[in-house]
């Protein structure tokens, strides 16, 4: 099942929602666990009857046995809030090979919005920004919802420049309900702003996951002669020789990344970087782990 | 400074290419989309700077390893002052002593002219000494001990070689190139007219090479010469043979002249002769009685001129008895002896004798007295015969088998031994007949190709060739001349007969040549005696003959040849005109007479103008110019090529565009 992850093999398949399910089907298949996964409630301990307790939760078998009166206790299930805050930008646009940093991005929101609906019974909404907030559907288990975000990712296409600061204080407004806040982008900005600026979604009790989503070729660049690169948001020109793309710049990248991940544990964030030619595994799983974790 | 070729600056041009490639084609690169130039900012921009720079710097490396590479090959040159070139002057002596420098006190003279130059030289003045004929011989190096140059004067000796101004010069522009410095050239000579090259450009001297000429005569002496004399190189009936005998006078009244015949110090027969004036005039002796062995013999003329030397012309001859040389063949057959004969009859002189036999009267033949043996298309051979005739050719002795259409009904060929494949009639087929179509030339009784076109072949019989080398073979490929070793002997197959039936190859001329040659191949003898010019060369050895030794007694009497050298040289030039004995490598002895080249003994001079020609100076007698010094100053400037130092210059750059070039394009693939 793990090649139904490899984003090349989905760049294949038309619809986000087919996208979505074989990712998942296949992420959850590959868990080998039942696929009724945190669904029902699970057995976690036995307690020591007290009174005052609800003699519904006594384990009649295990008094019979002993004679002595134990609560079955079990693993509380809640439904989470996942918002997903897409980065729109132009530099999203990128692509070295068949699957752009959007495109990605959408695959990836759109399993996680299908494993949180249909698999987790939770409530998802999406955020598209790019220097505004350009689509905002608000998080809901309504009937309907996985196929309202999945239209919303369809029309989240790049445009305009990146700016995290200016959408912000609408995320303010939007992320009240603590919840899950999961933000896909390419993160070209400087660490120390991007953390400032994110760092206060945090205050609300959200969990919040950065996921640095770049092609391999913005981190190990292959350039066989100089060329002329243009900047895909500012339209800017600059001519670049190899042995500087092979030498400078991914020092330059490999410390962007290290700062923006330091950055973000200490903040309290967790950082997660996606390549576009990787599976998509990586995002499913971190969303669960923090998922299990808030339980 | 200058281009010796000019045209090659041209390749300059090619220095366009590094521009095209380094300024132009590197702008057309097409630019490509990017995620962000956050972290190209302005290192990135001084990297392209710095890396500009650095292609500059590779691509004028480039330009000028181009321009240089032109530079070399348009011969770039500098004129530098012959007097600065290096130091003094060389005074540069070249004496003839030429074959007509004996005529008279001529060498003596030159010797002297030679002496006298050297007395006015100037004492810290190097000199070189020369002696020049058909070469060059170098007598001393460029030194200044007058003492040394005197006995290098004096010990010039007469030789019997042909003057050659064309090899002075060739030897004075070798010298010039490598003393790099001002030569004096001084000419000692008789000025003959024959010693000029046939292309006066061959005199021509390199610049810096001051000419001054020193005839020792002023103009044409008559000369009376035996010019060639025609004589076996053997005899075997000495009152056959025949010696004619050439005398020319160059530039002599019409005269009388007595002609004898010598052989070995004793007069044989004296002629008289009238010359015409400067003309020739042919005598014939009508019998040559030699002695068994060779004899050394000449022709001598009376003349009282002043080059007594062209006065005798020497030539040996040796007297043997004919070789004999069976021809068997069978009793019906009377033709193809008749042909045989007559062919080696007209071919070598009587140099065999030719026993014809039936195949019943050969079989008590004693085989040890001949040459070799022929059989010609033989119906039966008896096979004690076969048998004797196979010891003799394994023990060395030689067999030519004519397989004529007898041989159709043989199952193999009598001592060849070869399997008989199929006969082939060419006249009962369309063709009619079959004519040669390739031979092996290198195979002596084969060598004139040419001559075996029109010859018709009516019939070949086929044989098993593997074993064999074929010399000849037929235009539908079967072999017509075979040759196989047995044992020390050899056998030569002819697929066809001797008698005119199966072909017609005995009325053709080449089959008299192609009777002697195989003959002469069988028997293994080679011409002997004769005459030979000065300078010629002879074979001492064949290649098969390596590492035997040969011996060479010249006419001094002394061995010319080192041990080593009898051992291991091919060839010997005669030097010296007189009698020549060899023992060569294959056991045999040879006794030639040497003379000088006849060409020598025109004693007309070369024409005044013809020499001031030569020396650069346009007005009076070149006579006039003896021991007054140098007459001809080229220009005192010797061009000075550069192409060393260029190309030291084009090493230099390619290697640092090498260097470089790795540097800057080599970096992404030690990458990764």
């Amino acid at each position: 099942m793990q090649r139904f992850l490899d984003p090349a093999v989905l760049g294949a398949i038309s619809g986000l929602d087919l996208v979505a399910k074989t990712v998942v089907d296949g992420f959850v298949a590959g868990l080998h666990r039942s696929p009724d996964f945190g669904f029902s409630q699970e057995f976690a301990e036995y307690r020591a009857y007290s009174p005052g307790d609800d003699l519904r939760h006594v384990d009649w078998n295990v008094f019979a046995r002993t004679e002595r009166a134990y609560l079955k206790r079990y693993r509380g299930e809640t439904n989470s809030l996942l918002t997903v805050l897409l980065d729109a930008s132009n530099s999203m646009n990128y692509t070295s090979h068949g699957v752009s940093k959007m495109d990605y991005a959408r695959f990836t929101a759109a399993s996680l919005f299908y494993l949180a609906i249909r698999d987790q019974r939770d409530a998802a909404g999406l955020i598209v920004f790019d220097d505004e907030v350009r689509n905002y559907i608000r998080p809901s288990t309504r009937q309907g919802q996985l196929h309202r975000l999945l239209s919303g990712l369809e029309m989240a296409e790049p445009r305009a420049r990146t700016d995290f600061a200016k959408p912000l204080h609408h995320f303010q407004e939007f992320l009240r309900r603590r919840g899950i806040v999961l933000i896909l982008s390419d993160f070209y900005e400087s660490p120390e702003k991007i953390i400032r600026t994110i760092e206060p979604l945090r205050f609300h009790g959200n969990e919040v996951v950065l996921f640095h989503i770049l092609d391999p070729k913005e981190i190990r660049p292959d350039l066989g002669e100089p060329v002329v690169l243009v900047d895909l948001e500012t339209r800017e020109r600059l001519e670049v020789t190899p042995e500087y793309m092979r030498t400078e710049y991914r020092g330059k990248i490999d410390a962007h990344i290290a700062a923006l991940r330091d950055g973000a544990r200490s903040a309290g964030m967790d950082y997660h970087l996606l390549v576009t030619d990787q599976p998509l595994d990586g995002a499913l799983r971190e969303y669960l782990t923090i998922r299990q974790g808030r339980n | 400074m200058g281009f010796l070729a000019p045209w090659f600056l041209a390749g300059a041009l090619a220095v366009g290419i590094p521009v095209y490639l380094h300024l132009l084609r590197r702008h057309t690169t097409t630019p490509q989309l990017f995620s962000s130039l956050m972290f190209l900012e302005h290192r990135t921009q001084s990297s392209i700077r710095h890396r500009r720079l650095r292609y500059l710097l590779l691509l004028s490396l480039r330009m000028a390893l181009l321009v240089l590479l032109a530079l070399a090959f348009a011969g770039l040159y500098v004129n530098r002052p012959v007097a600065s070139a290096s130091g003094d002057k060389l005074l540069l002596l070249a004496i003839d002593n030429s074959f007509s420098m004996r005529a008279g006190s001529r060498l003596a003279d030159a010797k002297r002219e030679a002496l006298s130059v050297l007395g006015d030289r100037n004492p810290a003045q190097r000199g070189q000494v020369l002696a020049f004929g058909s070469q060059v011989n170098v007598l001393t190096q460029p030194v200044v001990d007058a003492a040394a140059l005197r006995a290098a004067v004096e010990s010039v000796a007469p030789g019997d070689s042909r003057g050659t101004l064309g090899e002075l010069a060739h030897a004075v522009r070798s010298i010039a190139q490598n003393v790099r410095a001002p030569i004096e050239l001084h000419v000692f000579s008789d000025m003959q007219k024959s010693d000029m090259p046939a292309n006066f450009a061959e005199l021509a001297l390199p610049e810096g090479v001051s000419l001054a000429l020193h005839p020792v005569v002023k103009g044409t002496v008559p000369n009376w010469a035996v010019e060639s004399v025609n004589a076996p190189g053997e005899v075997w009936e000495p009152k056959k043979a025949r010696v004619q005998a050439v005398i020319a006078g160059y530039g002599t009244p019409a005269a009388t002249r007595s002609v004898t015949l010598m052989v070995n110090g004793k007069t044989i027969a004296t002629r008289s002769v009238a010359i015409p004036a400067s003309g020739r005039a042919s005598v014939e002796f009508q019998s040559l009685e030699v002695p068994y062995g060779f004899s050394r013999c000449e022709v001598r003329i009376d003349s009282a001129d002043a080059l007594r030397a062209d006065d005798a012309y020497a030539f040996a001859v040796g007297r043997f008895d004919p070789q004999r040389v069976l021809f068997v063949h069978d009793a019906s057959d009377t033709r193809s002896s008749v042909y045989f004969i007559s062919a080696l009859a007209a071919a070598a002189e009587s140099a065999f004798a030719v026993d014809s036999v039936t195949t019943e009267r050969a079989v008590n033949t004693q085989l040890s007295p001949y040459a070799f043996v022929v059989l010609s298309d033989v119906a039966s051979l008896p096979s004690s015969f076969e048998n004797d005739l196979l010891r003799y050719v394994r023990g060395g002795g030689g067999a030519l088998v004519a397989a004529g259409t007898s041989s159709a009904r043989r199952s193999r060929i009598p001592v060849f031994g070869e399997s008989v494949l199929e006969p082939h009639y060419y006249s009962r087929e369309a063709e009619r007949f079959m004519a040669v179509g390739e031979t092996d030339s290198s195979f002596a009784p084969a060598e004139k190709a040419a001559q075996w076109a029109g010859v018709r072949f009516y019939y070949a019989v086929g044989v098993d060739a593997a074993n064999s080398r074929v010399i000849a073979r037929l235009t539908d490929q079967t072999p017509l001349l075979l040759d196989k070793k047995i044992g020390e002997g050899r056998v030569l197959l002819l697929a066809s007969g001797l008698d005119n039936l199966t072909n017609d190859f005995p009325l053709h001329p080449i089959f008299v040549p192609f009777v002697e040659q195989s003959a002469r191949y069988l028997s293994g003898t080679e011409r002997r005696g004769g005459s030979r010019a000065v300078d010629s060369f002879l074979d001492l050895r064949t290649a098969k003959e390596q590492a035997v030794s040969v011996e060479v007694i010249d006419p001094a009497g002394r061995r010319p040849l080192s041990l080593k050298e009898a051992t291991s040289t091919s060839s010997y030039q005669l030097t010296q005109a007189g009698f020549y004995e060899l023992h060569l490598a294959n056991g045999r002895q040879d006794v030639v007479g040497v003379n000088a080249d006849r060409r020598e003994s025109d004693l007309a001079v070369i024409p005044d103008d013809v020499l001031s020609l030569w020396t650069g100076k346009p007005s009076e007698k070149p006579s006039a110019v003896s021991s007054t010094g140098p007459e001809t100053t080229h220009p005192a400037v010797v061009p000075r090529s550069l192409w060393w130092y260029v190309m030291l210059l084009v090493l230099a750059a390619a290697v640092a565009e090498s260097l470089l070039a790795s540097r800057y394009l080599g970096v992404h693939r030690e990458e990764e």
